[in-house]
């Protein structure tokens, strides 16, 4: 018999009723037929008798009333709940699951140009629109603005934003974004930028995600899409749901 | 096994204990500290609790005594007209071979012997391994077989 079994026959209970365990079952039918076993069970038996010959005096006897004192209560599930470590548990749980969806959240919201998308929204928290270069022409129309005036390809304002009349526009060099077209509208005074994509370092490619998305920053939102290597971004002062009206499709989260 | 606990309570007490007055008080201390927790809204959680209890306090109680000094025990093979000898024993001489036992011994062969507890309960009551308890009850019965054929001879 193997080593664990035979260290389970040597706690082999003398009423085999004791015995729910499948493993010590196995242990007792593979130890039932050797002699020293059944010594060992004779053994025992006879000494569980003596114990139960054990004397109750009178005086004990009458403590027996409090048995069902002995038999134990099941906590209730309100107690259970409100036990603290039931609970440090559950807050430790609930913290992890929060930084989780937040993370999780921010994967889903993060686009290539994300970063630069920020700086940009920061900008035009920033930014007095009456010192941008008076233009006033449909904002559909400024692609070749900036193509005929400042040579930039693709600079094109998206469809849904196409229709607005400008106020001003300027072009600037960002440190991060690079080349930036910005053009303010009348319609609740949003503001505009069209900035190159990020590259691929490897393919050398511009990194695109099809669809709107949208940020939020410091009570300002931007859409923002990416097309023939341009991101193009409308910019709010508000919650992001009022730039949704202006989304043919919602954004992609 | 519901109407039981508190006579093998007592029973485990005379075992641990050895002396049917110590044993009385030590049971009566434990039911009292149960009854004491359940007035203050906090019941015994289960049975065992009874039995680590009265453990310990029995354990206290030895403390204050002299201790026997230890020797070491002779073991034999079980004989087969173990269970004779064992028959013409009293419970109380039992109960003083079992009380001379060294810990975890003593407490495992106590539990054991009331033919109320599972090994897996008795180790989480003792907290000991399985291989503590085989090897404490497995010493326990070879030593006691020895003082046996010492004791009362087979015939």
């Amino acid at each position: 018999m193997r080593k664990g079994l035979r260290t389970l026959a040597a706690c082999a209970p003398v009423d085999h009723d004791l015995a729910k365990e499948r493993r010590m079952r196995t242990a007792i039918a593979r130890a039932k037929n050797s002699d020293a076993f059944a010594a060992q069970q004779n053994f025992d038996r006879a000494i569980t008798k003596l114990v139960r010959a054990t004397d109750v005096p009178p005086t004990i006897a009458e403590w027996f009333a409090n048995e069902k004192l002995a038999e134990g209560t099941k906590r209730s599930i309100f107690r259970t709940v409100f036990h603290p470590a039931i609970l440090a548990t559950a807050f430790a749980l609930a913290v992890i699951a929060v930084i989780a969806w937040l993370k999780f959240d921010e994967q889903v919201h993060a686009f290539p140009g994300l970063s630069v998308a920020k700086h940009l929204l920061a900008q035009a928290s920033t930014t007095r629109i009456v010192d941008l270069p008076p233009v006033q022409a449909e904002a559909g129309a400024m692609g070749d603005f900036f193509l005929m005036k400042h040579r930039l390809n693709h600079y094109d304002v998206p469809e849904e934003f196409a229709q607005f009349l400008t106020t001003g526009a300027r072009v600037y060099d960002d440190d991060e974004a690079g080349r930036v077209g910005q053009i303010a509208v009348s319609e609740k005074r949003m503001q505009y930028f069209l900035f190159p994509a990020r590259r691929d370092s490897k393919s050398g490619q511009p990194e695109e995600f099809s669809g709107w998305r949208t940020l939020e920053q410091d009570g300002w939102s931007g859409a923002v899409r990416s097309k023939n290597g341009v991101i193009f971004m409308a910019v709010l002062r508000g919650p992001e749901k009022e730039l949704a009206p202006y989304l043919k499709v919602p954004p992609s989260h | 096994m519901p109407g039981r606990n508190l006579p093998q309570l007592y029973r485990f007490c005379v075992l641990i204990t050895g002396d049917g007055a110590k044993a009385q008080e030590v049971f009566q201390d434990t039911v009292r500290e149960a009854a004491f927790h359940s007035a203050n809204g906090e019941p015994p959680p289960d049975r065992y609790w009874f039995f680590r209890e009265a453990r310990w306090r029995c354990h206290a109680l030895a403390e204050k005594e002299a201790k026997p000094e230890e020797m070491a025990h002779r073991t034999a093979d079980l004989a087969p007209k173990a269970k004779e000898q064992i028959e013409r024993l009293e419970p109380n001489q039992l109960a003083s071979w079992i009380s001379a036992a060294p810990e975890p011994q003593r407490s495992a062969m106590a539990l054991y012997y009331l033919n109320q507890f599972s090994y897996r309960e008795i180790m989480a009551i003792l907290e000991i391994k399985l291989s503590v308890l085989a090897q404490a009850l497995d010493l326990g019965r070879r030593e006691f077989q020895a003082w046996l054929d010492t004791t009362v001879p087979a015939e």
